[in-house]
Order: structure tokens, then sequence, then C-alpha cells
């Protein structure tokens, strides 16, 4: 599995931007297609915003890192944030009601994706999500 | 920032532009309810918006939500690309009146 691309930012809305720019570019040079490049940095921006949201509560003192892998057949997103350890049930995906708030984000980014799955972090140290999207 | 806003027959019209996500969604709400607020049907241009996350979806679906229940409108203008992408995505191009330009709009 090949490194492609380390972000590293604060835990800022402000950052979303970049981000998502970056992620574009990395998947850009993996030969994804405009409309997959469009949905896969949908499922990582959102991703970035309940960490931000709900893992730092937005303090925005708190670190994101994505590593972006290439692997034979899929790219692998491996989102790090190093706040308190959440459970894997808090990516089980409830009953979309549009009508209520909150789950839309989660259930873009299963959508997206073709897997979904919480690591366990380094030295038991906030979480890691990884996504993985196969490759076209 | 905020987003430039007009008017086209009855309606209040308001231009989205750029990227919409978690860091300028809470402006994008504001505006929306304030019209809203006035009893004015909102015409949302999607024109020149590039990205929109779920916290822009969730701002409109509220926005439409109350729309309705004031027998007011809200309609979703020129969207096309990555925004079009989300909505298909969420099945809110079935929930939402989309028309492809203002010169769709009757009075």
């Amino acid at each position: 599995m090949k490194l492609n691309c380390r972000i590293e930012k604060s835990a800022s809305t402000a950052q979303l931007c970049q981000i998502r720019s970056e992620v574009r570019q990395a998947c850009a040079k993996m030969n994804f297609a405009e409309s997959e490049i469009n949905l896969i940095t949908l499922a990582i921006d959102e991703a970035c915003t309940n960490i931000i949201r709900y893992a730092y509560c937005g303090d925005e003192s708190g670190r994101i890192v994505l590593n972006i892998y290439q692997s034979e057949n899929a790219a692998i997103f491996q989102l790090q944030d190093f706040a308190k350890c959440i459970s894997p049930s808090c990516l089980e995906l409830r009953q979309q009601n549009l009508s209520q708030p909150g789950g839309l984000g989660l259930h873009l980014i299963h959508q997206v994706m073709d897997k979904v799955e919480l690591l366990p972090p380094e030295n038991h140290e906030g979480n890691i999500l990884e996504l993985t999207k196969h490759l076209p | 920032m905020t987003f430039p806003q007009c008017t086209h027959l009855h309606y209040q019209c308001l231009q989205l532009n750029g990227e919409v996500d978690l860091h300028n969604s809470p402006q994008v709400r504001k505006q929306l309810l304030n019209i809203l607020k006035k009893n004015q049907s909102v015409l949302v241009d999607f024109s020149e918006l590039s990205y929109i996350d779920s916290s822009g979806i969730a701002t409109l679906v509220e926005a439409f939500n109350i729309a309705k229940n004031k027998e007011l409108t809200l309609t979703i203008v020129a969207a096309s690309g990555a925004p079009l992408q989300v909505l298909e995505l969420t099945h809110l191009d079935k929930v939402f009146t989309l028309v492809n330009s203002m010169a769709d709009i009757k009075e």
C-alpha cells in the first residue's frame, strides 16, 4: 500500500475548503472520473465535518490528519483525530429521516464509499476512520 | 460573507456561489429564514454553486419545510455538477422543485 498524500490541518471549518481541494487533486491522480471525484470529496468532507462537530465539539485546536493510500485495487482514506475514542456503533446507519436533523453526512459517506471502518488508534489515542473506494 | 439576493417576479432569489459547507451554511440558513419570515417565496440559484455539503442540504430541507407550512415555495434553479449529484444521492431532486433556469420561472 503506497502513501499518495498526507494532509494535516486544524479542526476548523475554515480548513474544509483546502482539504477538499487536496482530496480532489489526489483522486484525479488515481484516475477517478469527475463525477466519482465529486462524491469521494463529499464523503471525506462529511467525515471531516463530523470530526469537527462531534469529536472536537468545535475546539479548533484539535488536529485532523488524512493519509491517502493506493493499493492495487483501491483508494484508502485514513482520517485520524486525537479526540476522545468513539464507539464503532457511532458509525452505524440510522433510519434516515430528512425532516430530522443529523445523520445525513454519515448516510452520504456510506452511500459513496465501498467500505467504512473504524480502526484501533495508535497508542489508544483518538480515532482512525478508514474509508475505502475501489479504483476505476 | 453574505450571499447576493435579488428580486425576480414575486420571488426573492438567493444566489449561492462557490462552495457551501459547515463554514458558511449558517449564513445561508440566516438569509433563507429571513426571506421566509417576510412571507416571500424563494428561488435558490445554484448556477454559480460548485459544492454543497450535508449542512447546506439540511438547511435547504429546513427552509423547504417552513415554506411549505406557510404555503410558500422554495425552488432550486440551475443545479448541475456536484450539487446536483448530492441532491440525487439524497433523493431530494424528487422532493424539491428544480428548474433549469430563471427563464422557467413563471409568475
